[in-house]
This record gives structure tokens, sequence and C-alpha cells, in this order.
């Protein structure tokens, strides 16, 4: 018996400028685009209708940054948003979504004061004092903060009480870890030009610092001492990394050629009580140069080694360890093309100049299984070589172990200028929602109505949601945790990182996607390195994971 | 909707003439000696019909449950396994039919049958279950590699389902209280869940929404009640008959399979696109559903009245209803598919415009059963939907199982509903057990105390419980 199998391609149609403009079939240029066979998400902007009214604006300075710490600062589980202003002020926005409904923020004061909320340019959510709430690093243009979280959402500035020295610097990316047996994180700052060097703002990029916790207070850390990584490259994006399974962890700084001379993407190795090191040439680190803008971070293949996105203008790349690195020899090729990451130039539209990439970030935003990736988009403010309408990504993960560009048909292609950004579940309704902090116009807020709309939404493939704890520990979050989700013969493992992205952080539940299994098992290495026992848990809930507990914890919003 | 282009093939008919085969005939009616047994049911045509859709749907179910597919049709797997979740084979299958990792079966009623089709199974009709991930090919019966169970009686199935949903309802709705009181207090919460009667442990509730749940008993952690298979794991007869058709007959729903979460309308690979659609899953929900619920025997001989009689009152007497209740109340007679707790991979009600109802209340075998004084119908299951653990080093006939299913322990099961149990020798999870009293007396764990007060019993009084089960049968 022969059967004949149907084979359907599919194909979306792009009409490229020419034909828009001839109206004719005159220089018609109709470019194919692969369409998405995992389902795509529907978005629907709900910003203004959500209370939510910010602008990232101001001159050279806040050209770059923009970026949203999301974060749960009242203790109901729900993220909330700091948003960074540049010359605006810097916004608080309290979650008031109701489960699984439209999108609802309150605004509320930051405490910061006209000083120090103005000349923001992202934050990122951390508990570095281990008391139970979250505090947060603020990057500005000028002394950059740690904010010591009080509750309902209330902050002091807790500088002077750290000794933590702001600085003066143009601060523009930021990662912290806690590193083994210490008590509290240990914090890089990323800083951009260096404006008052001569020759200014070419070749003039700032060293970068880095801050380790000094002394044997229990009750609060002591920065009073920060170590210059130097030379700096103009850093827009750096993450702490356990790139090569070794339980120590580097620093991966991703920075601007637009101003260094004679630099490239780094990778700082962190020896305990030894200062940090550079990766050479010798050391197996290839030269690479990229406009980089954003680290995004996952292990797409679960060999254990991380895969690394770098926003950029032009291409994304998309790292892997070649066959020729070891665990100390960290040799990375560029695998964007075959992936279909390449995210160069506007999927939709008239303007075929290069694009502009900013935030990155992996997710599972249709819940099937698959890491997408997100990278936010925009015009640096009015490059003529790159395009100006140039939409955010939502490239969604495929069965192939590819990846399509689906960010019209999402609904998040709009005429906005990326910058910071970040995927979170707002409405906690097991669909990841998208915030992104708009260059010189107003933040985007999508709810993610999987397969339905906003009147009435329809979820996608099943999730799980996992917090975890280290009870009476440091580090109570499980920063540089590992949490391992296996469905069947799959395993879905993610990082517990602070860092990345465009001057954007959050911490909130770990969300993974789970297809069409009803059930999953979880596994945490904790970030001293001991296994967890499996945890059994159903899927479409949050669950919590104790350090220790025989069985999760299970978490309903109300 | 199937998507499969046949390619053109010619017979030579009996008579001598050519006869071009069905592929050549699109939209013409199959020939009456046909041997594919899938025929199209749209789900949304079927669901605003209404009422007057419920006989085709059952009929198209009968056809499908008793049919035998052909690899026409879709039947065999032969790059996927057995798992409910869409796993690929390490290496193609050497034989499309194996009796241990499948496929076990041509039809449905190949297995179910006994005493009649949709009904349980001899031990020759024993299916062999696993988690199914990391075994796929698994072929023996040693119960480290899988676990051999009887084959179950799906009559009085949709009842059992609307009293699972009904019973989720409430212990979910008793969890929502829970944690708006501890909400609304700033203090811990203890509640003891309970249903229809049935106790399932306890929850705390805390103030920050979050929940122990190391309390609750013989229903797993979520709340959702699973009342089949004979460990409860399955929500409704839609997620079981979309595992079975994969396991048993390589016959791919795609509401599973299909291209939204596989990337391809053919992932078992036997080149036959979509093989179930969701109209067709549901006319094997239907059939199943509503398969009359299992009765008593009648015009028995005086003797076994006067005996099943006795019986059944000793049956109470001896702490057997403790777990097999003799019924359990129901409030809707309204069968809604899908049902209100699928998850993804198994049809749900977002899925849909419009759910398929059928109502109970029309089938003269529901209206012949009890109401209670609220005019709820009594369900006489026997059973109280609940896990228990069945076995102990004392006793470990039934815990004979190595691999636990799903979170559930191995030497736990859920209460077999005896209704029916009359028609459905041998006994036990495993169907090994040929007599009644072989199968009492192999309980251990929780139902040791009523045991032995069985085991205490006189001749007489076991004979008479023996009556009384022995009256329990299938009908049709």
């Amino acid at each position: 018996m022969s059967h004949l199998r149907k084979v359907t391609t599919k194909v979306i149609t792009t009409l490229t400028a020419s034909a828009f403009l001839a109206g004719t079939s005159l220089g018609l240029h109709a470019e194919e685009r692969r369409a998405s066979l995992a389902p795509v998400p529907h978005f629907v902007e709900e910003a203004a209708s959500a209370g939510i009214s910010h602008t990232y604006d101001g001159p050279w300075e806040f050209f770059v940054g923009g970026g949203v710490a999301i974060f749960d600062c009242n203790g109901d589980r729900r993220p909330d948003l700091f948003m960074a202003g540049g010359k605006n002020p810097a916004s608080l926005y309290v979650n008031q979504s109701p489960t699984g409904g439209a999108l609802t923020f309150k605004a509320q004061d930051t405490g910061l004061g006209d000083r120090l909320g103005t000349g923001v340019t992202g934050a990122y959510p951390l508990d570095f004092d281990n008391d139970g709430k979250m505090d947060l690093a603020v990057l500005r243009l000028g002394e950059n903060l740690l904010l010591k979280g009080l509750g309902e959402c209330r902050f002091e500035t807790a500088n002077r009480s750290l000794a933590f020295d702001g600085g003066k610097e143009w601060t523009t990316a930021f990662s912290a870890l806690w590193e083994q047996g210490a008590a509290f994180p240990t914090l890089a700052f990323g800083n951009y030009v260096d404006r008052s060097a001569p020759g200014s703002p070419w070749g003039t990029c700032h060293d970068n610092f880095l801050f380790r916790p000094q002394g044997t207070a229990t009750d609060r850390p002591d920065y009073s001492e920060a170590a210059r990584l130097s030379p700096g490259y103009c850093a827009l994006s750096m993450l702490f990394t356990d790139w090569n399974r070794s339980g120590e962890p580097s620093l991966r700084i991703s920075n601007d050629r637009q101003y260094y001379r004679g630099g490239e993407e780094q990778l700082w190795a962190l020896p305990a009580d030894r200062p940090a090191r550079a990766y050479r040439r010798a050391d197996g680190w290839r030269h690479l140069k990229i406009w980089g803008m954003g680290i995004a971070s996952i292990d797409l293949d679960v060999d254990g080694y991380p895969e690394f996105a770098l926003t950029s203008m032009g291409d994304t790349k998309l790292q892997t360890l070649d066959d020729e690195a070891d665990e100390t020899v960290p040799v990375y090729r560029d695998i964007a093309f075959e992936k279909g990451v390449t995210a160069h130039r506007p999927y939709t539209g008239t303007d075929l100049r290069p694009s502009t990439g900013w935030h990155s970030e992996f997710q599972d935003v249709n819940n099937d299984s698959l890491w997408d990736l997100f990278i936010a988009k925009g015009n640096v403010e009015a490059m003529p070589d790159f395009a100006a309408y140039d939409p955010d990504n939502l490239l969604l993960g495929q069965w192939d172990n590819t990846f399509v560009e689906t960010g019209d048909q999402s609904g998040i292609a709009l005429e906005r200028r990326g910058r910071g950004a970040g995927l979170a579940d707002f409405n906690m309704d097991g669909l990841l929602d998208l915030v992104v902090v708009n260059r010189s116009g107003p933040a985007s807020l999508f709810r993610n109505t999987g397969a339905g709309t906003a009147e009435t939404p329809r979820p996608l493939g099943n999730w799980l949601a996992v917090e975890i704890q280290q009870p009476k520990m440091a580090n109570l979050n499980g920063v540089g945790a590992k949490v391992s989700v296996k469905i069947g013969t799959k395993t879905i493992v993610r990082d517990v990182q602070i860092g990345g992205g465009h001057a954007s952080g959050q911490s909130t539940f770990l969300h993974f996607g789970l297809g069409v299994s009803e059930r999953a098992q979880v596994r945490v290495r904790w970030p001293d390195g001991d296994w967890s026992h499996s945890y059994r848990v159903f899927a479409n809930t949050h669950v919590i994971i104790d350090r220790g507990a025989e069985s999760a914890r299970l978490w309903y919003p109300e | 909707m199937r998507k499969v282009l046949f390619s053109s093939a010619i017979f030579l008919s009996l008579s001598g003439t050519i006869v071009l085969a069905d592929e050549d005939r699109p939209g013409a009616a199959p020939y009456p000696w046909d041997e594919t047994v899938v025929r199209e049911l749209d789900f949304d045509t079927t669901a605003s019909r209404g009422p007057d859709a419920t006989q085709d749907l059952i009929d198209l179910g009968q056809r499908l449950f008793e049919g035998k597919f052909t690899v026409k049709e879709g039947a065999g797997r032969p790059e996927a396994t057995q798992a409910i979740v869409p796993t690929k084979r390490r290496r193609p299958s050497q034989t499309m039919f194996q009796r241990m990792a499948g496929l076990d079966a041509n039809a449905c009623s190949s297995c179910h049958n006994v005493p009649f089709s949709g009904g349980a199974g001899d031990f020759t009709a024993n299916v062999f279950v696993s988690e199914g991930f990391e075994s796929a090919d698994f072929d023996t019966s040693d119960p480290q590699f899988s676990n051999e169970r009887g084959t179950n009686s799906m009559f009085g199935a949709g009842l059992i389902e609307l009293l699972a949903r009904e019973m989720t309802a409430d212990l979910r709705a008793q969890r929502s209280e829970a944690l708006k009181k501890a909400r609304a207090d700033g203090a811990p919460v203890t509640q003891a869940l309970e249903t229809k009667g049935v106790p399932f442990g306890k929850l705390i509730a805390h103030p920050d929404g979050s929940l122990d749940v190391s309390g609750v008993e013989g229903i797993d952690h979520d709340l959702t009640l699973r009342p089949f298979s004979q460990k409860g794991v399955f929500a409704s007869l839609r997620q079981f008959t979309v595992n079975a058709m994969n396991q048993h007959h390589g016959m791919e729903a795609e509401e599973r399979f299909g291209t939204q979460w596989t990337g391809t309308a053919d992932f078992d690979g036997d080149e036959v696109e979509d093989e179930l659609s969701r109209g067709q899953i549901s006319a094997l929900v239907a059939w199943q559903a509503t398969l009359p619920a299992p009765g008593r025997k009648k015009d028995l001989p005086a003797v076994w009245q006067d005996a099943a009689a006795k019986g059944e009152e000793l049956f109470a007497r001896t702490g057997c209803t403790e777990c097999h209740r003799h019924s359990l109340p129901l409030d809707s007679l309204t069968f809604l598919d899908p049902g209100p707790y699928e998850g993804a991979g198994t049809l749900r009600p977002t899925d849909v415009k419009t759910p398929i109802a059928i109502d109970f209340s029309r089938f003269d075998w529901v209206k012949a059963l009890p109401r209670d004084e609220k005019g709820r119908v009594l369900v006489p299951l026997f059973g109280d939907l609940k896990r228990h653990r069945i076995a102990d080093a004392a006793r470990d006939t039934l815990g004979n199982e190595l691999l636990s299913q799903r979170f559930v322990d191995r030497d736990v099961f859920l209460t077999a509903e005896l209704w029916g149990i009359g028609s459905t020798a041998p006994y036990g999870h495993r169907g090994d057990l040929t007599t009644l009293d072989e199968v009492i007396e192999a309980h251990g764990g929780e139902a040791t105390e009523a045991r032995k007060t069985y085991s205490a019993l006189d001749e007489g009084d076991k004979q008479s419980i023996i009556a009384f089960l022995r009256s329990l049968e299938i009908t049709q």
C-alpha cells in the first residue's frame, strides 16, 4: 500500500518596500518567511488601561539604558515594576492585576526624590542583605544606588550603611552572584563612556567595577572595596555565568564597539579569593567585536553548558561552545544563522536597513516546552544607516530546534524604540506577559492572551512556575542555582541569575512551559552544588521549593 | 480532520471488472466492504446540533471502539512510543504488534469485551503499562519494566466521571475557602477535605497563599480527582481515550500529537496525518460514557436472593463499605465534553466554541437509578473514588508491582468499583485471582481490619457476601 504524504509548506509573504511604493508589480519583491508550527501567542498592548504611563527619555546619555526591574516589592508574589526614566523620574508600579484578568498597576512613589530618581538607566532586583525583602540595584548616570527593600514597596538608600560608593560613572550594566561560601552577593557594575576623558567619546570607555563583600558582619554586606575590571570596553550588559560547569562563576560582558578602541567581548574568570582575570586569546577566548547590547543565556541543548544570545546592531549572535572548547578553554561559535535568530533587519514593514537589538531574553511564551527568544529593537536615535521602524522580535522555538519570527503575528510589532524589557506573568494566569521600556515613547505593556483575545483569553500549553528558597541561609532566593524540570524524556533547565538583558533584571517565579505534560519532576542544584531530590508536581501550578523540604509547597494567587 | 492523500490503486474485482480504490473517489461513500473504521465527525457541528447529535456520536463511538483499525487510517506508530507525552522511539519498531509495548490490540473491544463490548477482559487481555518514557520497547513482562494490569470495565464510566468532576469542584472550593480565610485572618488555616462523604485528609493554607498539602490523602495534590485506571491516574474518559488510542492502536489524536504540540501532523511516522480528530475522540468518549451503569442480577433463585440480601448487610458490617461505598450522590446529569479539568494535550473547554452536551437523564437506565431526598441520583458504584494503600508486608499479593505510576506508590490503588464485579472475573488489578474469596483475602494495608473481619466469618456468612457480590452484574 502506498501513501502520498501531504506536505504542507507554510510561508508568510512579506511585501517589501518597492511593492508598497510602486503599488504595481514593478519591482515587487516577495520575501518568504517560515510560519511557526508552534502556536503563536496573542499579545494585547494595554499599558494605558493598566495605569502605566512612563517614558524613558533624555539626551545622548540616555540613548542607551531604559531598563526595568520586575520583582515583588510587597510580598504578594505578584511582579511589580521599577522603570528607569532617564531624564524623567524612575517609576514604581505596584501590580494589582486580577488573576487571569486585564493588567492593572498602581503608581507608587519611589521615595528617591528628584535628584536620585532621575538619571536612572536601569535596575536589577536582588535581596542583598538576605532579609527576605527584595532590594534593588539602581544604575544611574552618576551615583548608583543600592536600595534596601522595606516591604510594602518602600525603599531606603543603603549606600552609606553598606559603605557602597555609587561612583560618578555612566553605568549601564549589572550582575550579581553569591560566591561560594559568601554571606552576601558580589556585585558587578558595568560602565559606558567616560565623558570626561580626553577624546571622548571615542576610545574612552570606563573601567567596570566589582564589589566583593568585605568584613564579617552578618546583618548587611560591606562594599567598601571595589576592584576595577580593566580595561572596560563600554559595557551594555553583563552576566555572571557558570559557563563551564566548574561551580566557579565567570563574568560575561557584552560591549559596544561604537566607542571602544581595540576592545572586544569579554569573559572574566572569578577565582575564589583572588582578583578577577580576563580570558585572553591564549586561553581560547576569541576576538569578537559587536555592538553588544544585551545578553540572554539558556542551555538550549541541555548539555550543561549555556548558550548566549548577544544583541547588536545588525546580526544577533547565538553562541555555543565549540568542539574545540573544554572546561578551561572558552571557544564559542556562532549558530545564530542555522537557528534562525540573526534577526538582522526588520521582519515586517518597508525598512530594509539593519536592526538595532537591545534587551534579549529566553522564555517560553507559548508554554510548548520550547524556549523562545524575545529581542527589544529600536534605532539608537536617528541613525540613518539603521532601520527607523524596527519592531521587537518574538522568535518562537520550533520542534526542529530552530526559531521562527512571530513578532507581527503575536501583536508586539509596534513602532517604538525598544530598550529594556522583561517577560513575566503579571496576572498569574500561566502566560508570560511582556513589558518594554521604549526610548522617547510610552512604555509598552502586553498581556499574553494565549490562543484567545483580550475579552476571552485562552491557554496554550501546560506550565509550571517555580520559586526556590534557601530558608535561614544566605542567598535566600538561590541565585546561582539550576532548576531542572523533567517531562517525559525531556529535561528543561534554567539558571537562577541576576544580570544580563539590557539594564533590566527580574526576580519572579521561574516559568517553564510543559507542553502537553500534566506533571513534571523538578530537581534543584543549589548554589553550593548539592542536588535536591526530585519533587513531583502537577502542571498549571505555582510551586515553592524550600531547600531540604520533603515536598514542594503549592501557591495560589487570590 | 484527517489529511491523507492516498495514491491511486487499481484492483481487480471478483467479476473481473476493474474498480478504483477509494482514493480515486474523493467524496464518495466507502465501499460496503471497506476495511477502514474511521469516519468523519465534525466537533463543532456536532456540538451545535445539541441533543439531536447524541445518538450519532454514540453510534460512531461504538464503531470506533469495536472496529479494527487499519494502517490505511493510521494504525501503528513505527516512530512513536506508547507514552502519553509524545515521545519518539530510539529506533523503529521491528514489528507493528507486540504484546507488551504495543501495539497490543487491533480494537478497543478486543480487550474490553467481558461480558459485552465495553466491559472488562480476561487475563489474556491484560495490558502492560509503564511510564513509557525510558523503556519504550520493553519486551518482557518482568515487573521491573512494566506493570501488568487487567482490563477495566467501562460500564457506568460516564457517571463515574461526573461524580469525579463534582468532587474535584468541591475539594477545590474548600481549598479556595481556606486560602481566603488564611489571607483574611493572617493566620494559617487547617482545612479538612471532604466531598460526598468521602474524606481526603487535610491541607494547611498560609496567609501568603502557600499551601502545605502533605496531609492530603487519596488524591493528587492538585485536588483533581482522577477516577480512571486501576491507579486512578486519568481525570477523564477523554484523556484516557487519547492515551489508549496511541498506546494500544497507534491511532494518534490531533489534540495531543498534532502539529501544535509536536511540529508535525504525523508524529508516529506512519505516513498518515492527524489520525483522530477531536470529533472522533468525542464519539469514543460519548459511547464509553453512556454505557449503562451495572446493575443487579434479576430472576435469581430464592436461595441466592436471600443470601445476597444477607451478604449485602454483612458486607457493610465487616467494614468493606468504608471504601466500597454503596453509592455516591450525583447532582448534575449533564455530561459536557470536553470536561472542565483538562490540560493541554486533551481538548479543553477553552479550545472549543461550544462543548458537546449529553443529557444523561434521557437514558432509561439512569431514570431507573434511585435518588436521595435532595433529588440527587445515587450512583451505586460500590467505591469511593479514592486511592488507598491496599497491600503490606503481610499481604503483598496486591502490591506486586515494582513501578510506581504517575507519582502513585506501587502498593496504592484506587478503590475498585464493585458494580458489575459479578461479570468481571478474574479479579485483582492483575486479573490473576480466580475467586472473590481470594481477592478479599488479598486485601492488606488500609483494608486489613475489614479483611480480618471477613476472615473471621463462618463459611455461611462468607458465602452470603460472595452471593451478594456475584449478584452485581453488567447488563446491556
